[in-house]
């Protein structure tokens, strides 16, 4: 064997090593800073619960808003553990909420390193190994419960809950609820809801035969935990040596950018259409893939639209990781990509019904 | 290896980057034509370029290739490590500066992998995990739903034709409209709190 090995490292590969030891030397500092929690306490108010009354009968919107409120007045910290196809990622959380605000802090455990920050809609991913810092505003995160509250909320003709028995998650007491869906265009979850505070702790997908496709949980979890926000701003704010990307999101719509859903998918409703530069490698310009979001209120489906690449778009498909469903499909000069939690013939449903109109 | 051999393969490391102009580029790629061991080299620099970048052109029909290939680069993180940091940077720096040799406002190759990455915001994707990939010729097929709705003997058997599942390498491209999907798509009741927690915490496993 020729000895490429070391060779591989000169000229520029060689810069990327440095740069990548450079990196790390700076993330091992950063890490001993910062991860020390001061033991504050909740602000007042936090720890008192909603009263839990016997309520054997709640309805989905019910369930739905319970599990969120739970999460907008707890403090917690946790471990987290998300298992989808045959691979599995978890995650230290932190949570708080000062009645107004909330935040929150995701440390990856496996993979590479990776810090998530997010104060409401906004979030940071610092990924310490290139030393790259994303910030973005998550429109669809201040959605709900707006989204539930509105006169025209669809998820209950759609989907229906059903309380399933009790069980235990992470030493909690928790309430399993089945939301069923009412047809095959969409699968079920399995929620596990803390008794007390209506927090979710575990959720799983279920296929249109009632398997699991996906699940998270908490392994571990401290309700009511001392975490404190100031910290976790000061820690979302210094962004020091990183290089900060905003990912550029542009507002459309779908019929601005000349395209139409000529057969609506039952259930589905368009929630916002954006073009963005997704990335700007050699092999793909940066293009303004457009990108139309639809939800039923539990599930979404992305349409990815972007001009077609010989090189790029070969054969059109279908993939399945876990609960994501991906189908792509030419259309013209243009590629579909077609990526959601739902199953294929859904996918296959917005692929059919997209049609250029320009 | 000596220092002539060691500036031989940067050269052609820069020249397989774009990054030579005029002579310095006349010079490589006579070199490359003429010198068995330095077209082996040229070649082994593409070869690992497009697998960094992709995980996909090289080795296009050969898991075993790209297998063998990321346990050799695993095992050279380790060498690099133990290597004297100062040796290895040293002529690198030397011809940048004093030659003017390196175009450093162009693109290495192995650049875009770290662009991606980071505007999809996730630090990583599975470049070789193979997955089930159907071939879908009939997606101009009605959805199944209609089908069943209207069981015509033609249209089934369409449907039936499809599925001819075949390995495929991911491609990055895809991973970013997954990625981008799940920042932005999460339009969902069971986002907050459990569908953020859930795409904050799962990537797609490593190599």
């Amino acid at each position: 064997m020729r000895p490429m090995q070391i060779t591989l490292f000169t000229g520029c590969w060689l810069r990327r090593v440095r740069d990548a030891a450079l990196a790390l030397a700076a993330v091992a500092g950063a890490c001993s800073v910062g991860v020390a929690q001061t033991a504050v306490s909740p602000a007042p108010g936090l720890s008192s619960g909603p009263v839990e009354t016997a309520q054997p009968d709640r309805g989905i919107n019910e369930w739905l808003l319970r599990m969120h409120e739970a999460s907008r007045r707890r403090a917690y910290i946790g471990t987290f553990v998300v298992s989808s196809g045959s691979s599995m990622a978890s995650a230290k959380i932190w949570h708080i909420c000062d009645g107004q605000n909330q935040m929150e802090r995701v440390e990856s455990l496996s993979g590479p390193p990776r810090s998530t920050f997010r104060r409401d809609d906004q979030v940071i991913t610092f990924l310490p190994e290139s030393k790259h810092a994303v910030a973005e505003r998550r429109e669809s995160l201040g959605l709900f419960p707006n989204l539930l509250q509105s006169a025209d909320s669809s998820i209950a003709q759609f989907y229906s809950a059903r309380q399933a028995g009790h069980d235990r998650v992470a030493g909690f007491d928790a309430d399993v609820v089945v939301l069923q869906p009412k047809d095959k265009l969409r699968y079920g979850y399995r929620v596990w809801s803390e008794k007390r505070t209506g927090l979710v702790v575990k959720l799983q997908t279920l296929d249109v035969d009632g398997r699991v496709l996906e699940q998270s949980a908490f392994s571990e979890l401290q309700l009511d935990a001392p975490v404190n926000m100031t910290k976790l701003n000061q820690m979302m704010s210094n962004t020091e040596g990183y290089k900060v990307d905003r990912p550029e999101m542009i507002k459309t719509t779908a019929a601005v950018e000349g395209w139409v859903l000529k057969a609506p998918v039952a259930g589905f409703k368009a929630m916002s259409c954006f073009k963005r530069p997704v990335a700007a490698t050699e092999t793909a310009a940066a293009d303004n893939t457009m990108q139309w979001i639809f939800s039923d209120g539990l599930a979404s489906v992305s349409l990815f639209v972007e001009l077609f690449d010989r090189r790029h778009h070969g054969q059109e498909g279908q993939m399945v990781i876990g609960a994501t469903q991906t189908i792509t499909r030419r259309i013209g000069d243009w590629w579909l990509t077609v990526v959601g939690e739902a199953p294929a013939q859904t996918l296959a449903a917005f692929a059919q019904g997209l049609e250029r109109k320009k | 290896m000596t220092n002539d051999t060691l500036k031989t393969r940067e050269a052609i490391s820069a020249l397989a980057d774009g990054q030579l102009r005029g002579q310095e580029f006349a010079r490589v790629v006579e070199a490359v034509s003429k010198d068995d061991d330095a077209r082996a080299t040229w070649h082994a620099y593409h070869v690992v370029g497009d697998v960094l970048r992709s995980g996909d052109a090289a080795g296009h029909n050969d898991l075993a290739f790209v297998a063998r290939l990321q346990i050799r680069l695993k095992s050279e993180e380790v060498a690099v490590q133990s290597a004297d940091a100062v040796k290895l940077i040293a002529p690198d720096a030397i011809n940048a500066g004093a030659n003017g040799q390196f175009d450093t406002k162009r693109d290495s190759a192995n650049v875009s992998r770290f662009r991606w990455k980071l505007v999809a915001g996730l630090a990583s994707f599975t470049a070789v995990a193979a997955v089930g990939w159907g071939l879908v010729g009939g997606l101009s097929t009605a959805p199944t739903v209609n089908l069943a709705a209207a069981p015509a003997a033609p249209a089934s058997a369409t449907v039936v034709a499809i599925e001819q599942p075949q390995i495929m390498i991911r491609d990055p491209r895809l991973d970013e409209l997954l990625a981008a999907h799940k920042q932005f798509g999460g339009t969902s009741a069971l986002q907050m709190p459990a569908g953020f927690l859930r795409n904050a915490t799962f990537e797609v496993p490593n190599r």
